[in-house]
């Protein structure tokens, strides 16, 4: 199975074609429907746990990449370099007996592990 | 199922949605050695010899008395003799020892 | 270099005059630099000039960027477009790796930071957070009951105004954009700049007139 057609892209004015890094293309953009993940790892982790298995929308890519800070906790830069995304979650969503308003929301910035699309 | 289990699955410092009491709007200035914690912790993240996340971490580590005990950079400095210890950059013979000198100079400073 | 043994005051140390006996964690600090600048890992040098760098950092600088966007289209267009680079071309620099996104509130949408995890803040732009900011009741109410936690700094957002809270988790900071009262159209950006509180651009009150009171 061949991943390379998928990270090519063709930069049409130039007719140039360039080949994008493992990881180079963000998997979400603005818009796509997402849910966090419900896992427990054991240590260092940077999401929260009233975020699990909530559902929201990723409002935007966040530039540049970075390194997984959960793996950076443990070392010199030591993780693995990816996209994070930040995350509107409704309020309602997060929590059932929420009594502001309905259009209140979370933004919160959620590393790509921890992401899956909905 | 454990019931020591949520020790290890939620950290001290994930309290996001706990119950809390009324918010008391209190401020200090910093004692001139929080300060100088907080530069070392920026100098040792421009180093990378102890980065922000490592920090954090650290922290988190010290488990939820030593959390819910320590002051704000009282958390830091501890969490950093561990994690430089650990690092292999100290010891805790050599910080015994340094934290006696100065105590010493202390005693030598009163005393005249 | 220095031989510590006939200088038990600390050089690098803001001038302390108190008798009080050092902390523990006072003597634990100054062990741990003492050690590591022994080692050459560190400088004492680098130490003062980080001082000296996080005392330049107040809610001043914030202030003057917020009043810049309330006079200038263009840079408000700049510092919503990317909150770093806009605060670096206007002389702030950012020593560390974060990133700022600055929250824009409007007649419809009112931003509030937190950051529920530990103390994330735009130290760069704000200077160091306030207690209160990195303990626990405005961490875990801010996400939860956002609404209560501004009732308690005495405001009051109406219904169909939207509030976003944003939590910081990673290596994006935030500062809000408060909107500009009304009655300030005479106002010059050092008048404007006066009016930004810290408390504003963290979200908790709106700015006001000073003969204002909030509702």
């Amino acid at each position: 199975m061949s991943s390379i057609s998928k990270d090519t892209s063709a930069i049409s004015t130039l007719g140039l074609r360039v080949v994008k890094a493992t990881g180079e293309e963000p998997t979400f953009k603005a818009g796509d429907s997402v849910k966090v993940l419900i896992r427990y790892p054991v240590g260092h982790y940077r999401v929260p746990t009233f975020v699990r298995g909530k559902r929201g929308t990723v409002e935007m890519l966040i530039k540049p990449q970075g390194i997984n800070n959960e793996e950076e906790g443990f070392g010199r830069n030591a993780g693995l370099k990816g996209h994070y995304y930040r995350v509107a979650i409704p309020m309602t969503e997060l929590w059932p007996d929420y009594t502001g308003s309905a259009h209140d929301g979370l933004r919160i910035e959620i590393f790509e592990t921890w992401l899956e699309r909905i | 199922m454990s019931q020591t289990e949520q020790l290890l699955k939620k950290l001290p410092n994930d309290i996001g949605g706990s119950p809390a009491d009324r918010i008391e709007q209190t401020d200090h200035v910093l004692e001139p050695w929080e300060k100088r914690c907080h530069a070392l912790a920026d100098v040792l993240d421009f180093h990378k010899i102890l980065n922000t996340e490592e920090k954090r971490r650290g922290v988190e580590a010290l488990g939820s008395e030593m959390v819910g005990k320590l002051t704000y950079y009282e958390r830091w400095i501890a969490a950093f003799a561990f994690i430089l210890f650990q690092k292999g950059i100290l010891t805790p013979n050599d910080l015994e020892r340094k934290m006696t000198e100065i105590q010493a100079r202390y005693s030598i400073t009163t005393r005249q | 270099m220095h031989s510590h043994d006939h200088h038990p005051h600390d050089h690098t140390a803001s001038a302390d005059k108190s008798d009080a006996p050092p902390s523990y964690y006072e003597i634990m600090e100054t062990a741990v630099r003492e050690l590591l600048i022994e080692k050459k890992l560190i400088t004492a040098g680098e130490i003062r000039r980080q001082i000296e760098v996080l005392d330049s950092r107040t809610p001043a600088l914030g202030a003057k960027i917020v009043a810049r966007a309330w006079v200038d289209p263009e840079f408000r267009a700049c510092l919503l477009a990317n909150g770093r680079t806009a605060c670096e071309e206007f002389g702030i620099t950012f020593y560390d790796d974060t990133q700022l996104i600055v929250l824009e509130n409007t007649d419809k949408i009112h931003n509030l930071i937190v950051c529920t995890l530990c103390s994330c803040y735009p130290r760069p732009v704000l200077g160091l957070p306030p207690d209160w900011y990195k303990a626990k009741p405005y961490r875990s109410r801010a996400v939860k009951e956002p609404r209560n936690v501004l009732a308690e700094f005495g405001t009051a957002i109406p219904e169909d105004v939207e509030i976003r809270v944003s939590d910081s988790t990673a290596m994006v900071r935030y500062l809000v954009l408060p909107q500009r009262p009304v009655g300030t159209e005479d106002f010059t950006e050092e008048q404007l700049a006066a009016l930004v509180t810290r408390d504003a651009m963290i979200g908790v009150i709106k700015v006001n007139l000073p003969n204002e009171i909030t509702v």
